[in-house]
């Protein structure tokens, strides 16, 4: 006998669950997002009703993630549409600035409220201000995400560096935009809404780009990402004080991968997605741990948000800051990497991960000359050794403001340290590989991915664009099921959803 | 166009022989013109030129040629 449609269930699928939202990879994103692609094949000639469904299936698609703070997504595309608007109109520059600001002070003022106001009510706590109970606020997801996009707009209108879009549909959709509503990329207005004035075709080469960015999203988050964090590094990072210094050290090394795997595989999978809908993101990675310089890794890693801080952060920063130099210069990293620490989240542990950053950074400046001095004399400038040197060190630099970045709270950073430091116990290490062997494979294959040439990436990305479509679609099935093979029975959340 | 004057001052500050620099040439097409040395040329040019610059001014800026004019408008023709 057929099973009845357990139509409450049925219901459960469109209705809001916190512990439930559309996560890239779940079978029921597959469905929605093919229903969407069916809907926007459907539109191919109405580009009206095809912005409108997509508009809809973003507001869902948020919906699903935020319930009733779908609103606040509304009012950030409504506020920031109009005062784009308001700052191009005015005419005195007096009247451009007091827009300008005002907009500011309530983007800011929101991500605040949301996200920091029991971080400041503890801090008023511990410092005996007064006693403050932690207010119930519920943090909208994607808001530090989606309000930077949105400031992008108004920025680059008060900076004369695009003039105010004529159509709110248009806007809501750069907002809305469900592929980077979450988690970014913080794509800049200027770069996105053009796209959909000139309405370019799905060409076969961005459906090619697009299974082969999904694939590799699929794999990095769940064939290694997650397994890693489930099977090791959480056990690891939870009680530091039960493993010693080689499991601890072997942890920390895949915390970095992991969480690499974990932010640049959402965004492979959004940049795929956003092709198969015809709009290009911005990238966001390129391949962080190749940096030789913590410089130059800002330059490799969430690109998105590093760019948006150094243009409208950090360069207005130093420009006030002129008269003071390299010092001032100096001042102005410190700032832009406090707010890099305090965007990612009320925590403790992400501002001095934030301000070690700046510390790197503003050290480098000051021994930049220093350094080539010593280099040049020991006939190092520019060698092969020179370039290694250079590139291990700041590997292990990186890797350890990832224990910062990874840690619940800064005891137990210590407690890593600690057991890294004073109980590493070198003899362990056979024994890990035997026990934890996947784990160990998946890191050293994930690094190796990691290091090859940027070329065989190319050279594969364009052997799936020439694939016949039918070959396409059976490498792309071959690689969800080998994902299926490593998907645990719980998803993990992607770790940036927190900020 | 941009002038010998301005051009001088950059070659100065970023140690270059010669460079050709136009109206549409960007900070990052030069060699050795990164924000620190950016900073530099700013402040070589309010010297040089006597004139003092608004932030948002400099940040408006998005090629030499805007530089030049900006310089222009705060200099006597």
């Amino acid at each position: 006998m057929p099973q009845a449609i357990d139509f409450e269930k049925l219901l459960s699928l469109f209705t809001y669950d916190k512990f439930d939202p559309l996560l890239f990879g779940s079978s029921l994103f597959l469905f929605f997002f093919l229903f969407v692609l069916i809907v926007q094949r459907l539109f191919s000639n109405q580009k009206t009703l095809r912005i409108y469904s997509l508009l809809f299936f973003s507001l869902f698609f948020y919906y699903k993630a935020a319930g009733i703070y779908l609103l606040l997504l509304v009012f950030s595309s409504a506020f920031n549409f109009y005062f784009g608007s308001l700052i191009f109109k005015s005419k005195s520059d007096g009247k451009k600035k007091f827009f300008f600001i005002l907009a500011l002070v309530v983007n800011l003022g929101l991500l605040g409220y949301f996200k920091y106001t029991n971080f400041f009510l503890q801090i008023l706590t511990d410092l005996k201000v007064g006693t403050f109970d932690p207010l119930k606020i519920f943090l909208p997801i994607g808001i530090s995400f989606f309000t930077f996009k949105a400031m992008s707009y108004v920025i680059e209108i008060y900076l004369e560096m695009m003039e105010p879009v004529k159509s709110f549909r248009d806007f809501s959709l750069f907002i809305f935009f469900f592929p980077n509503v979450l988690m970014g990329p913080i794509d800049r207005a200027s770069a996105f809404l053009p796209q959909i004035e000139e309405d370019n075709p799905i060409t076969k080469e961005d459906i090619g780009k697009a299974l082969f960015l999904i694939s590799c999203g699929l794999i990095k988050k769940y064939a290694i990402a997650d397994y890693i964090a489930l099977n090791f590094d959480e056990r690891v990072f939870g009680f530091p004080l039960r493993f010693t210094g080689v499991e601890n050290l072997i942890a920390v090394y895949g915390t970095a991968l992991q969480g690499y795997c974990d932010f640049s595989g959402y965004t492979d999978m959004a940049l795929g997605v956003g092709l198969l809908l015809g709009y290009k993101l911005m990238d966001n990675f390129n391949r962080p741990f190749k940096a030789n310089s913590v410089a130059d890794y800002w330059r490799r890693w969430h690109l998105s948000l590093s760019t948006w801080l150094l243009d409208y952060l950090f360069k207005p920063l130093q420009i006030s800051f002129r008269s003071m130099r390299k010092w001032g210069t100096a001042l102005a990293i410190f700032v832009t990497f406090f707010a890099v620490g305090l965007w990612h989240g009320p925590n403790w542990t992400f501002i001095f991960f934030g301000i070690l950053h700046s510390f790197y950074l503003i050290f480098g400046m000051f021994t930049q000359d220093l350094r080539k001095k010593i280099t040049d004399k020991l006939h190092l400038t520019g060698t092969r050794l020179h370039k290694f040197i250079q590139w291990i060190f700041t590997f292990h630099l990186l890797v350890f403001t990832a224990i910062l970045f990874r840690s619940p709270s800064m005891e137990y950073t210590l407690d890593m340290f600690h057991q890294i430091f004073t109980f590493f116990h070198p003899e362990v290490f056979p024994q890990f590989v035997q026990a934890y062997t996947t784990i160990f494979v998946l890191i050293v294959f994930g690094y190796a991915v990691h290091f090859l040439p940027k070329s065989i990436e190319e050279k594969t990305e364009k052997l799936i664009i020439k694939m016949p479509v039918v070959l396409q679609a059976v490498l792309f099935a071959g690689v969800i099921w080998f994902v299926v093979q490593f998907k645990s029975a719980a998803m993990m959340p992607f770790i940036y959803f927190k900020f | 166009m941009i002038s010998d004057k301005l051009k001088q001052v950059i070659l100065k500050e970023l140690d270059l022989q010669d460079f050709d620099f136009r109206d549409e040439t960007i900070a990052s097409q030069v060699p050795g013109w990164d924000s620190l040395n950016h900073i530099n040329i700013i402040l070589a040019i309010e010297k040089d030129y006597g004139i003092k610059f608004k932030g948002l001014e400099i940040l408006k800026a998005k090629n030499l040629g805007d530089l030049q004019k900006l310089i222009d408008s705060k200099t006597p023709a």
